[in-house]
């Protein structure tokens, strides 16, 4: 894993920063062993959603995913795997595509661009007031967020990104990654649609003092 | 695993920043596996939202009695903009021009980017859009049952704006 690189999230009990690996070229094999670790985590959260009667429309959008069967997907040849390591455990992963996305947004139309397949972070990171979970560790999406704009850069996409966000991950891309909403997918279960363009990605560059 | 290469730690700052804007969502996922949690969820679809908000903002405009020209000027849009909207032939309107409408014909802005298919709405807004644009036909001037159904879409979207989720 020659790419790795240490990287910093926040454990949430004190507020310190802690190192993690950040690993690029996840590999399928890697992606049994996230969900072998998490899957415990998913059937405790959903035990106790169903013991606490909390309403359906408030349960994490993500519950019912499962990491192992994207793993044929990393075989793909412009597919990518990145994820953040902590304490030996994998506290969320990410995978993309290079190709064959193409931008839809004004200036930028018909330019290659990064595509994030999926994001998620461990369930074990989770907050969720009404079953008293306070999740472990903070930040590390942003983080896999971050790592897909520095992709699309290093691959020559300008940062340029597309997405697909579950209803309750909305709010996060358009107001806090300055995505812009292109409507809801017919052809992705009707989800809604964003992308950064160019030009907010050069914003964001600027905002984190990387030219 | 190694740890090698290594690169520019994200500021700190950064980081506790979006780290919150995390916490204020319920989750940062992305991807489309879980189709069977949305089940109960149902949204409009982009043509749908397309012409529910078509439909709304030209009757909020007939309903203050204003032309397309004015509404133009009011809210600082291209004519041209709002025409297609009502027409229904933009497929997704800017977040700009969304709120700018919002303000000048007093609707509540969050619901109507959700109504114009800038964001997931609410089962209510949700329930709302559909039945308008079940009773809603373009008209030059709003009778009384489009003047009703409109009233009871506006509604919903001020009681989901001021107590709704």
């Amino acid at each position: 894993m020659s790419n790795d690189s240490i990287v910093q999230i926040i454990r949430r009990s004190d507020g310190s920063f802690v190192d993690a690996n950040l690993v690029r070229g996840v590999k399928p094999q890697d992606l049994l062993i996230v969900e072998r670790e998490w899957i415990a985590d998913r059937t405790d959260i959903l035990h106790e959603l169903l013991d606490k009667g909390v309403a359906r429309e408030n349960w994490p959008q993500s519950l019912h995913w499962n990491w192992q069967r994207k793993a044929p997907e990393l075989t793909l040849l412009a597919a990518c795997g990145l994820g953040v390591v902590c304490e030996r455990q994998w506290q969320g992963v990410m995978m993309t595509k290079s190709a064959p996305y193409v931008a839809r947004l004004g200036a930028d139309r018909g330019q290659p661009l990064i595509y994030i397949d999926y994001i998620e972070t461990a369930p074990r990171n989770w907050p969720i007031p009404e079953i008293g979970c306070k999740g472990v560790f903070r930040g590390i999406g942003s983080l896999l967020f971050w790592e897909a704009v520095r992709q699309s850069r290093e691959e020559g996409f300008h940062g340029r990104i597309g997405l697909h966000a579950l209803p309750q991950a909305e709010v996060f891309y358009q107001q806090a990654c300055q995505m812009t909403p292109l409507g809801h997918d017919a052809a992705k279960q009707n989800l809604l649609y964003f992308e950064l363009s160019r030009q907010q990605a050069e914003r964001l560059f600027q905002a984190r003092g990387e030219q | 695993m190694t740890a090698k290469n290594n690169r520019q730690q994200p500021d700190r700052d950064w980081l506790l920043k979006m780290a919150d804007a995390e916490d204020a969502c319920r989750s940062i996922s992305v991807g489309g596996m879980a189709v069977d949690i949305l089940g109960a969820q149902a949204t409009l679809t982009a043509g749908e939202s397309q012409r529910v908000f078509g439909r709304l903002i030209e009757y909020a405009r007939r309903a203050k009695g204003w032309s397309v020209e004015q509404l133009a000027k009011q809210a600082d849009i291209e004519i041209g903009e709002i025409v297609d909207i009502e027409r229904h032939e933009q497929a997704v309107p800017q977040p700009r021009t969304v709120y700018q409408l919002a303000n000048v014909l007093g609707l509540p802005p969050r619901r109507l980017v959700e109504v114009a298919g800038l964001a997931t709405p609410h089962r209510e807004v949700n329930v709302a859009a559909l039945r308008f644009a079940a009773r809603s036909e373009p008209t030059a001037r709003l009778t009384p049952a489009e003047r009703e159904a409109f009233e009871e879409f506006v509604k919903v979207l001020v009681h989901m704006s001021d107590g709704g989720p």
